[in-house]
């Protein structure tokens, strides 16, 4: 049975998940939930995924949802193809892996939600967006983006010499705040190589603008 | 030596790491960093952690940071002692912790760690908590809340029927929520309330609740 991702094709979550599987040479079939239509809010999705979110997989009858617990599962599960060393397994390089994808979650992600919520969902909801808590965020994400520069100066990945799961899930948010013109990602150099670079993966570019 | 933990005894994220700390029979030394006068944001702080925030370990020289992955390598480096399964290593099993641990970190971490920062850090700073704010924070965790308490109808804890990091994570800022700010989000939520006693009378939490 082909996996099936629940999702929606532009949503961040769901492209988190079907870049991996990319990466991973996993074929994947997109089940489609109308978030404008609030599928994801509703009965038949709520009961497999309580918090009314996307996306979730169903792997041979298998479900999960969370997207960066699938793509761990994903990248375990097939760990001897498509690119190798995602989720590194010495002791040592295993906890600067999750040194690395906790800053991801910690330091990038709210600030990825916070902007979202402003500058795109507040709109769906008929609400006007605040421009100065967008301000605030985006002044937070250059701060940030200094300990990025710190890290990445020293080493080309986030966990050291290769690339690995908390490179690529900065991808969703970081491509998000360039079509919306913020430019915190470029201003470092460091951060600006770092970011170019996987951001031009063909896993990134067949599912950047939407997931089919 | 002994493991350092570098941070200030009471801060939260200390606390959470000293309660796995217990949880597998490690010692440790916390190692004061005085973040009240700003020592973890200087040059000096920074080459340890480039984002100027605690804690961070030193393991015998090995330096690691962000509080869920130090939680995670001393429970895969101390498998063999003190409480079992805090990450399970059988596929599905683990993929479900992944999901539980992303669902902390999604669907209950920003909301408890903002009326943390509104109802106890700004009046540490001898600031008004924004009530609107704290309004809106509490609305958006008695909504997740709802979900965690249809999951935990199915299952004694938040991956399965055992206990995990994922649940271990919750402890410090669930401790603000419903301690010390005392908001009643355990009210009509019977599972949630019973998961809560269960976590909240560890001894390893009822050891560091206090202090590190």
């Amino acid at each position: 049975m082909v996996l099936k991702i629940h999702g929606f094709p532009i949503s961040i979550c769901t492209k988190r998940v079907a870049l991996i599987c990319r990466e991973k040479n996993i074929p994947y079939e997109l089940v489609t939930v109308n978030m404008l239509e609030g599928a994801h809010k509703g009965e038949a999705h709520t009961k497999v995924q309580h918090f009314g979110q996307v996306p979730f997989i169903e792997d041979d009858g298998f479900v999960l949802y969370e997207s960066r617990a699938i793509s761990r599962y994903l990248t375990k599960k097939y760990a001897s193809q498509g690119t190798q060393g995602l989720i590194p397994t010495e002791p040592k390089a295993e906890a600067l892996f999750e040194q690395a994808a906790s800053i991801e979650l910690t330091n990038f992600d709210p600030i990825g939600n916070g902007i979202a919520d402003e500058n795109i969902f507040k709109g769906l909801r008929g609400e006007q967006p605040d421009t100065k808590r967008v301000s605030q965020l985006v002044a937070l994400l250059e701060e940030k983006v200094k300990g990025y520069e710190a890290i990445l100066s020293k080493q080309p990945y986030l966990a050291g010499d290769h690339i690995t799961l908390a490179d690529l899930f900065h991808l969703p948010f970081g491509y998000m705040f360039s079509q919306m013109g913020i430019d915190a990602l470029e201003k470092q150099p460091s951060v600006a190589r770092w970011w170019k670079e996987i951001s031009e993966r063909e896993s990134w570019l067949a599912v950047k603008d939407g997931v089919a | 030596m002994v493991l350092e933990i570098h941070g200030h005894a009471v801060a939260l994220l200390v606390r959470l790491v000293a309660e796995v700390c217990k949880e597998k029979e490690i010692p440790y030394e916390v190692v004061s960093v005085a973040v009240y006068k700003g020592e973890h944001k200087s040059p000096a702080f920074k080459e340890f952690q480039p984002f100027g925030q605690v804690p961070y370990i030193n393991d015998d020289g090995f330096i690691l940071y962000e509080s869920r992955a130090i939680c995670r390598y001393l429970v895969k480096k101390y498998e063999g002692q003190g409480t079992p399964g805090l990450v399970p290593t059988d596929p599905k099993s683990e993929a479900l912790f992944e999901q539980a641990a992303s669902v902390e970190y999604s669907n209950f971490y920003p909301f408890a760690l903002g009326i943390a920062a509104e109802k106890i850090i700004k009046k540490h700073r001898g600031l008004e908590a924004g009530e609107a704010r704290v309004k809106e924070l509490l609305t958006n965790l008695n909504a997740k809340l709802d979900a965690y308490e249809v999951i935990l109808g199915k299952q004694a804890y938040l991956a399965g029927e055992s206990v995990t990091l994922a649940d271990l994570f919750h402890l410090p800022y669930a401790a603000i929520v419903i301690e010390e700010v005392g908001f009643d989000v355990l009210a009509n939520r019977p599972n949630v309330a019973r998961w809560w006693q269960a976590i909240s009378s560890r001894p390893a939490w009822q050891a560091v609740k206090a202090s590190a």
